[in-house]
């Protein structure tokens, strides 16, 4: 019978197997969820070959550094873009679609940790671009930092979906991004288009209420609409695109209320396209321990959402119901 | 037309395919690396012992194909060594390509590098296949031979670690429990310790890195025999195979080499300067597994409760064969209970009573008995092969075991059996 299949984001990198191993809770090998024989899914290195290779220990977690800002950029309405110095090892891993951080003050205690979706990554230089809408206590704290900032990474779930962008070439594909969601909508254009794909890029202000991708994208050669998502003229245009064409893939950056809404035109325009989406759980470790992030399925799996890849209408249909 | 979905493209898989297509089905067969055969492509023992009985008997049934094709690959014919004879020893390196154009040709469609990781059911049936890409197939009847073999984290926990077999399975995926997917547990093989699995029973090693004396002798005869260096004789061993029937005294005493296209070493695993110090083995590298002078793989972890007629019980449409449906060893024996399996798969869409196959033949009488003995705890450590050990032994005083072919003929006809798999039904 059909077993929800969840991948983990960490599976086969230098950080796997992590400490959910020593607990016999990793999310996909079952000797290490203490059963007894192999029931996994996973096509490459055995997590727990190298797991005993390892001296029936974790691998090491993910590093804290301090790093300089370089450049901090201020708009109206919360946004702030941040240029910030790391070594081109680092920058290299969050060069990734759904590569995130946990940035936070030097001086203040590791609960401040926010996560924050890398827009960009000079894996060249050693840099890497993060914009981010001040919201709340630890976003207000951010916005205080001046020109050190303390960086745990590299983190890879900030997306749902990622395999699909990585698969998918030279077809057809549309992005929809709104507000601060244009931030991890960068590095899925640079790939899409890396890729040999044929983007329809639609972005929305949204609160933040700026374009802030413009420059990046005029210097990608990409042209874009802008409109506003949620409104009507927002659903007719989507419905125009999709009576016109068939996209391989759709990209919906924003909140769970714009996935939904976007959803449900899709599911009208009877689009069977692969979904890509951001993941908005809430993460504070980003390792799979605090437990902020953990989801339940509809028939009661618990998903460790800072680790977990799963379908994502799955994905959004939880959310909907809970919503 | 019934479509008929076959899980596993090993010899069983091969076989069962062939005979459900013969018998009218319309045949899928779904392999998750990028050759046929499975640990085929490795072995190479055929007719040696009982074996050749039930190779005559399959082919009187009308499940010749395979077995022309493995006599027509074969290197070395009629080949005696320790405690077996009239051997056909096939190439390995020959055979695949073979085997995947007769499939062709017949119109079996083939899906390589597709792996089968889940099942849609409806009620007590499956309904279709699902692969890794999320794509599924459905089907009528499913027949699973997906063997018992590996993944990684059973070859380490019951075994030396991957020693990187010819199922490769890092690069295609693991091997998953169809049967225990759709709601059935597996049975577990045990061995003498009651520790589960078993070592695979031979290694192979390239045939170039040996000595040139033995290398020629091998070509010539197809067997090379080799004293161990008495202080590395190690009688415990034989108690890790698979291969109850090479687990004698000879093969813990001597190096027994048989020229299979490749040197095949007839023992789990062997440390690589220990068998250097063997002389004309002073240069020998591991051809398969790789790391045979480590480990190898390990299997019997994964075996469906079936009846005699191959259909999984308590799954109304899923049949099994070779290591699958019991405790056995060899390409033979998954070609014989392949074949069973892919002609009642033709049998059971209809409706039909599904064939059993009479005791008063050998491959009758090895899948009955292999399935009482299962059930019991001292069966679950014991191996069933038509070429050694126990079974061999039952096959000589049931009178079953004979190479005389006019003999096994007049069998299968007295039982009125004879073509039985040519019959078309559909």
């Amino acid at each position: 019978m059909i077993q929800h299949r969840i991948e983990c984001v960490d599976i086969g990198s230098e950080y796997c197997p992590c400490h959910l191993a020593e607990t016999n809770d990793c999310l996909i090998c079952s000797h290490l969820q203490g059963k007894e024989f192999c029931d996994c899914n996973w096509r490459g290195v055995c997590v727990y070959q190298e797991y005993v290779w390892n001296g029936n220990k974790s691998k090491n977690l993910r590093s804290e550094t301090v790093c300089k800002i370089e450049e901090k950029i201020e708009y109206k309405s919360n946004l702030t873009i941040l240029k910030i110095k790391t070594s081109r090892t680092l920058s290299r891993q969050l060069k990734e679609p759904g590569a995130y951080v946990f940035l936070r003050d030097v001086k203040l205690p590791h609960y401040y940790d926010v996560p924050m979706s890398v827009m960009d990554a000079d894996d060249m230089n050693g840099y890497i671009y993060i914009a981010y809408q001040t919201i709340g206590a630890k976003t207000k704290m951010l916005k205080k930092l001046n020109n050190e900032v303390l960086v745990r990474g590299p983190f890879w779930n900030g997306l749902i979906g990622i395999k699909y962008i990585k698969s998918t070439r030279n077809k057809n594909c549309l992005i929809l991004a709104r507000g601060i969601a244009q931030a991890p909508t960068l590095a899925v254009i640079r790939k899409l288009d890396r890729n040999g794909c044929n983007l329809k890029v639609i972005l929305d202000k949204g609160k933040i209420g700026e374009i802030f991708l413009s420059k990046y994208l005029k210097d990608l050669e990409i042209d874009y609409t802008e409109i506003d998502l949620m409104k009507n003229e927002g659903k007719l245009l989507i419905n125009n695109i999709l009576a016109k064409e068939t996209y391989e893939l759709v990209y919906i950056g924003g909140s769970d209320l714009l996935q939904k809404h976007i959803l449900s035109l899709l599911e009208k325009n009877n689009c069977n396209s692969n979904l890509v989406i951001t993941n908005n759980e809430k993460f504070c470790c980003g390792e799979g321990i605090c437990g902020s992030c953990t989801t339940f399925t509809e028939n009661g799996e618990l998903i460790k959402t800072c680790k977990s890849q799963m379908d994502v209408k799955k994905t959004v249909e939880r959310r909907n119901m809970l919503g | 037309m019934a479509r008929i979905i076959v899980i596993g493209g090993g010899w069983s898989g091969c076989a069962a395919a062939v005979t459900a297509k013969k018998a009218g089905g319309d045949v899928i067969l779904i392999e998750k690396t990028d050759m046929l055969l499975g640990l085929g492509n490795v072995g190479g023992i055929m007719r040696n012992n009982g074996r050749y009985t039930a190779a005559e008997e399959n082919i009187c049934l009308g499940g010749q194909e395979l077995f022309n094709i493995t006599d027509k690959a074969a290197r070395h014919v009629n080949v005696n060594f320790p405690g077996h004879k009239h051997a056909t020893l096939y190439d390995v390196t020959k055979v695949e390509p073979m085997v995947r154009r007769f499939l062709e040709e017949i119109g079996i469609k083939i899906l390589l590098q597709k792996r089968v990781i889940d099942v849609e059911m409806d009620n007590k049936s499956i309904k279709s296949v699902v692969l890794s890409d999320d794509t599924t197939i459905s089907g009528d009847i499913f027949i699973e031979t997906t063997g018992s073999t590996g993944p990684m984290g059973n070859c380490l926990k019951y075994g030396n670690g991957c020693s990187m077999c010819i199922l490769r399975c890092p690069s295609f995926g693991p091997r998953i429990s169809i049967s225990k997917r759709a709601g059935v547990e597996d049975i577990l093989g045990q061995r003498g310790d009651e520790s589960y699995g078993a070592f695979s029973g031979s290694c192979k090693l390239n045939k170039e890195s040996l000595s040139e004396e033995i290398r020629e002798k091998l070509n010539k005869e197809g067997v090379v025999i080799l004293p161990i260096p008495k202080e590395d004789i190690n009688f415990d061993k034989l108690n890790l195979k698979v291969c109850q029937q090479y687990a004698l005294k000879d093969f813990a005493e001597n190096i027994i080499l048989l020229d299979t296209g490749h040197a095949k070493l007839m023992t789990p695993y062997y440390p690589l300067e220990k068998l250097r110090k063997i002389k004309g083995l002073e240069n020998a590298r591991y051809e398969d597994p790789y790391s045979g002078g480590k480990g190898n793989s390990i299997r019997y972890l994964s075996i469906a409760p079936r009846n005699n007629a191959m259909k999984v019980i308590g799954i109304d449409n899923l049949l099994c064969a070779g290591e699958k449906s019991g405790l056995f060893v060899g390409h033979t024996e998954a070609i014989v209970t392949g074949s069973l399996a892919g002609h009642n798969s033709v049998r059971l869409s209809l409706g039909m009573p599904l064939l059993e196959l009479p005791r008063n033949l050998a491959i009758g009488d090895l899948i009955a008995y292999a399935n009482e003995q299962i059930k019991t705890k001292e069966g679950l450590k014991k191996r069933y092969t038509f070429a050694g050990s126990e079974y061999f032994e039952r096959m000589k005083e049931k009178d079953l075991y004979t190479i005389d072919k006019k003999e096994i003929k007049r069998r299968v006809q007295r039982l009125d059996l004879l073509n039985i798999y040519e019959e078309k039904l559909l």
